[in-house]
């Protein structure tokens, strides 16, 4: 083949015309970066950018407090907006923006995000800040705390929204089946007599619920009774899951035993079903946090909640803390009322405005003597167990970014235990080596 | 002549030489005198030249950055991807082939690879013959055909995620329609999406009931196409209304058969929508298909770098599949594509 003069000139600006499309378009995702001021002044104009991943009500408790803050400091702007269209698309968003260095300087983050977000180096490190006692960072609980700090070098922002599981039993089921109801002093074994009396597979009611999705909800709530026996997930470093061990491997045998011997545990392929079919008295048990309560009482449950079944008196539970991640953008200005706005926004008198407010378990202990909290507590039967039980969440979740992969591994081998597809100590065996990979990645 | 033309506009002389080796008369007159030489004409026509030009470029421009930036961009920074490591945060790490070396080692890949090939020997022959059934009973003047015509195609219509919804309630174990029905038959109960040996069947169920208008419709327009004096002399030779339709019709619909087929296939190993909206990839992973994989690679562990090269693999295998495909049909001159 050959070219005559006046096609090669055609295909050069072809060319020419594609080069320049193609920088045109790396240059629109280099925009958006700025250089910032070093030295700090408090009372230059600046904007304060925030993706708070909460939608309607709790939005709203948000834009009030951030409106009340621009009052005060007259010189600050804070741009509030959800950021992506739910909570769990945050991180793709941050991941983008990241790429495109166009990110916000405050974003709610899940707390298994947070190894992730150190990673990138985006993040700033307020712990000297924290340290003032004006902060009261010690009325967090251990878990919340241990969760803004993921590597244990660099505080990463402040908690936003904690919460934990506790044991939620109908009463209408339990009363029809002529069980008493469970009390704080309840261990595994009292549970698993109750739940195999509740349930009544002829009618289909499950004396408890289980999910066996494979996803984090499906790992979280193994790790109570896990810790309970007294298991560690990673070796003293970190560098290798032990979740293998014989705690791990009675846990999980119980719930087998729940799971096919009684066949009392209805296994939710969902995530989300169980909570429903609870309300609708089709489950006696479940173990979930606040979030549930509301939906409890639009549908009129008679429920009750107590701490979770214990071993030897040990009642631990697992706690969710997700976190105000807090970016660096190199600017003084931007760094100072980011850290400003998010200590004002967590402290007691704000956090009733907004966490209590909207339902969910106060951020900090010394709020739940406040009026806020009490007159939750009295809408939401079982707020205040719920809240009391932040002290028995005294282990954070691993927060590495390895956990994912971690977690993924136990998941799998739970859902296939419960639906009879392997046993205990294999499947957890195999896990293992999975999480190994995954933790070695990171 | 147009030797020294070429060297004189400061073109490159291997493109010159190119162009003497070739050098056939028509070539070079028929080519337009280069742009940019002095021997092309005066400054204004140069001038005429260049705005025509734009004016060219002006038109196109527009779908050509469209098509650029949100097709040939992504797929191929997707390749510099999937030969990185790159969780989205942390510095990208250049791994080479590692992400297709360890693509070849991933149990977890090879049972959703499995799946999707279950899944595709269900669905494409199944959805191919429905849709060529229901084309010839359609294919007739009744009453109300509008009406019965319509109704085969609104599930087609509907979004993925309503037929997702539509699944979980019509299967569920415990209160779903069809272990009702089973139920009152006296018939034991079924787990449908919640065992692991049947969540695939329903699936292809489900999405045989979405998508068999597609078939169905390709088939009526293709049967209409069928010349009348064909099936008159057939029916003049005394072949069957059976044997005419698969000696005389049939043979006629091949082409379309094998576009059907294709389209289908290509549709079916990239099943995500039903399987998002319904099990998630669960029981037990029998439901997971290959871009589900990728996508919870991609998305759910953060693991782009893999996440791409799994698109890669799925991307070859489907043009391979493709492009045996039409040479097979051009060989027997079906004439498909």
């Amino acid at each position: 083949m050959f070219s005559t003069p006046g096609t090669r000139s055609r295909r050069t600006r072809g060319i020419l015309a594609t080069a320049a499309a193609t920088a045109a378009l790396l240059a629109l995702s280099a925009c958006g970066s700025s250089s910032g001021v070093e030295t700090l002044d408090e009372s230059a104009d600046v904007t304060i950018t925030m993706w708070t991943g909460q939608e309607d009500s709790a939005q709203k408790y948000l834009e009030a407090l951030a409106d009340e803050f621009e009052q005060e400091h007259p010189n600050v702007k804070i741009d509030l907006s959800p950021g992506a269209s739910s909570t769990e698309d945050l991180l793709q968003k941050l991941s983008a923006g990241f790429a495109g260095n166009n990110y916000p300087d405050i974003s709610y983050a899940f707390g298994s995000w947070a190894g992730q977000l150190e990673a990138s180096n985006r993040t700033l490190d307020i712990t000297d800040q924290v340290a003032d006692p004006a902060v009261k960072w010690d009325e967090f609980s251990p878990a919340a705390r241990d969760t803004a700090r993921p590597s244990g070098n660099k505080t990463i922002g402040f908690p936003a929204v904690v919460d934990n599981i506790s044991l939620l039993y109908n009463k209408k089921l339990f009363d029809a089946a002529g069980v008493a109801y469970p009390t704080d002093e309840w261990t595994w074994d009292d549970f698993r007599a109750a739940a195999k009396q509740v349930s009544d597979p002829g009618q289909n009611i499950y004396g408890y619920a289980y999910s066996v999705s494979g996803s984090e909800e499906t790992t979280w709530q193994f790790w109570p009774k896990f810790w309970q026996n007294g298991g560690e997930i990673l070796n003293g470093d970190q560098t290798e899951a032990t979740f293998n061990s014989k705690a791990g491997v009675d846990a999980l045998a119980m719930l087998q035993g729940m799971a096919i011997d009684d066949k009392s545990v209805y296994l939710d392929q969902t995530d989300t079903k169980f909570g429903q079919l609870f309300a609708s008295d089709r489950i006696g048990m479940i173990t979930s946090g606040p979030w549930q309560l509301y939906d409890l009482g639009v549908a009129g449950t008679e429920y009750g909640v107590t701490q979770l079944p214990g071993t030897d008196g040990d009642h631990k539970t697992v706690s969710g803390a997700d976190i105000w991640a807090l970016f660096d953008h190199k600017d003084a200005n931007k760094a100072h009322w980011a850290f400003e706005f998010t200590n004002w926004l967590t402290q007691a008198e704000q956090d009733e405005q907004w966490n209590v407010a909207y339902g969910n378990l106060p951020l900090r202990a010394s709020e739940i003597d406040s009026p806020a909290f009490q007159e939750q507590a009295a809408k939401l039967p079982g707020l205040t167990v719920m809240a009391a039980n932040a002290v028995n969440a005294e282990i954070a979740r691993p927060t590495l970014p390895g956990y994912v992969g971690l977690s993924e591994a136990v998941g799998q081998a739970i859902s296939e235990v419960l639906q009879g597809k392997g046993e205990p100590d294999a499947a957890l065996d195999a896990a293992v080596e999975k999480a190994n990979k995954a933790l070695a990645e990171d | 002549m147009s030797v020294p033309k070429a060297v004189f506009s400061g073109r490159p002389a291997t493109f010159a030489a190119s162009s003497a080796v070739g050098g056939s008369a028509p070539a070079k007159t028929a080519g337009p005198p280069p742009a940019g030489g002095p021997a092309g004409g005066g400054p204004r026509r140069r001038r005429r030249r260049l705005l025509q030009s734009l004016e060219g470029w002006g038109f196109v421009g527009p779908a050509l950055v469209i098509v650029l930036g949100l097709s040939i961009f992504p797929a191929v920074w997707a390749f510099f991807l999937s030969l990185q490591k790159w969780d989205g945060f942390s510095d990208p790490k250049f791994l080479g082939a590692g992400n297709y070396r360890e693509m070849l080692a991933d149990g977890e890949l090879g049972g959703a690879v499995l799946h999707t090939v279950v899944y595709t020997v269900l669905f494409v022959p199944s959805s191919v013959l429905l849709g060529l059934f229901l084309a010839v009973a359609l294919n007739r003047r009744i009453r109300f055909i509008g009406l019965y015509r319509t109704a085969i195609f609104v599930p087609f219509v509907a979004s993925a995620a309503a037929t997702g919804i539509l699944t979980t309630y019509l299967f569920s174990p415990q209160f779903g329609l069809f272990n009702n029905i089973l139920r009152v038959l006296n018939m034991p109960q079924q787990g449908w999406l919640e065992d692991p040996g049947q969540a695939m069947i329903v699936i292809t169920i489900m999405s045989l009931w979405g998508q068999a208008a597609f078939t169905t419709v390709i088939y009526l327009a293709a049967l209409q196409d069928v010349p009348g004096d064909l099936l008159e002399a057939a029916r003049i030779d005394g072949a069957s209304s059976w044997q005419t339709f698969w000696r005389v019709v049939f043979p006629q619909l091949a082409p379309v058969t094998v576009f059907v087929a294709i389209w289908q296939t290509i549709q079916a190993i990239q099943l995500f929508d039903l399987v998002y909206t319904t099990t998630r990839g669960g029981p037990l992973n029998a439901t997971e298909t290959i871009v589900y994989f990728l996508w919870q690679a991609a998305f759910k562990n953060l693991q782009f770098g893999y996440g791409s090269a799994v698109a890669y693999g799925l991307f070859g295998a489907t043009l391979l599949i493709t492009i045996g495909v039409v040479l097979y049909s051009r060989r027997t001159k079906m004439e498909a594509f």
